[in-house]
């Protein structure tokens, strides 16, 4: 089954029209994406190096998570909002940009690895050790985010 | 005077080697945008707690001393590969109103830090367990948050001006 539909249907949507038609309305919605890029990235960022010793590290990287799930998953939130609207003005062209498929099985990857195996690591980092499962699970989640933002930012070079 | 330097710069080999790639050109400008996470997540964070909004159970300095650290990293990587991007597109960026407004902000919220360590936050010892901190350190958490994020729009809004 293709998507194909989907995307048309999105491009042909009363959002994808008005999105089309408008000159501000993209670069607007940009900037929040990137506005919540960088809390996403942050609350990522102290949790992943402070799994590896970086950072956070004098208090269990299990309790600073808890306190930060709130940020990570209303940022996380507002970016796929403001993703949906950015895409319904060029789905088309997202449909066949490689970039914009990498981005997307990468997203689905850390997305699903933040809410099983690497949550489970956390919920059962009350120590403040560093041992080669928590550091397995920085570097994983920093790889999959950090190719999520790298295949985002080539959707607008490809 | 400014815009011969600009100019200058605009026209050098390194200049124009980083304008003329295919590749190099983008590559700076991913690494600029990425460590954007690291500058701005980071103090975003910082801000936040001084506002009482997360991390509400950890003392004030047990974040700032531990998390501006890696804000430094960032900053480092953001200045560098920003003056890179400069040197290629200088005689453009000259006049780019995104760029000129961009360049005061960046200004200002480097004077915001200076004028909160140098009163407030000498006195932290007094508030640091506190999840509301005082009115002065919200204020300034308040100031950073919003030319922070005034400096990404103003960022992302250069190319829109070119």
């Amino acid at each position: 089954m293709s998507l194909l539909p989907v995307f048309q249907w999105l491009a042909h949507s009363a959002l994808g029209v008005l999105m089309q038609e408008s000159k501000w309305a993209f670069a607007i919605v940009e900037m929040v994406h990137l506005l919540a890029l960088a809390l996403l990235g942050g609350a990522v960022l102290i949790v992943d190096l402070g799994l590896l010793g970086l950072g956070l590290r004098r208090q269990p990287i299990g309790h600073i998570a808890r306190e930060l799930t709130p940020l990570f998953a209303s940022s996380l939130v507002v970016m796929a909002v403001s993703g949906v609207v950015l895409l319904s003005e060029e789905a088309l062209k997202c449909y066949y940009s490689p970039a914009f498929r990498a981005k997307m099985a990468l997203l689905l990857l850390a997305v699903l690895f933040s809410i099983t195996l690497h949550r489970s690591v956390i919920r059962s980092s009350i120590t403040t050790q560093v041992n080669w499962k928590r550091r397995a699970a920085a570097v994983i989640s920093l790889l999959l985010w950090l190719g999520v933002g790298l295949a985002g930012r080539a959707i607008g070079f490809l | 005077m400014l815009f011969t330097f600009c100019q200058w710069l605009y026209d050098s080999d390194i200049g124009t080697a980083i304008r003329e790639s295919i590749w190099i050109f983008p590559i700076i400008e991913t690494i600029h945008v990425l460590s954007l996470a690291l500058l701005v997540g980071t103090v975003a964070l910082v801000d936040l707690r001084l506002l009482g909004l997360i991390l509400k159970r950890q003392p004030v300095t047990n974040v700032t001393r531990q998390i501006l650290p890696l804000t430094w990293c960032g900053f480092a990587v953001c200045i560098g590969s920003g003056l890179l991007l400069f040197w290629a597109e200088a005689a453009k960026m000259y006049a780019n109103p995104a760029f000129r407004v961009k360049l005061v902000m960046l200004l200002l919220v480097g004077l915001n830090p200076l004028v909160f360590h140098t009163t407030i936050y000498r006195r932290v010892a007094a508030w640091n367990e506190d999840v509301i901190t005082p009115f002065r350190a919200r204020f300034a958490a308040f100031l950073s948050l919003t030319l922070w994020a005034g400096i990404v729009v103003a960022g992302r809004a250069i190319a829109y001006f070119h």
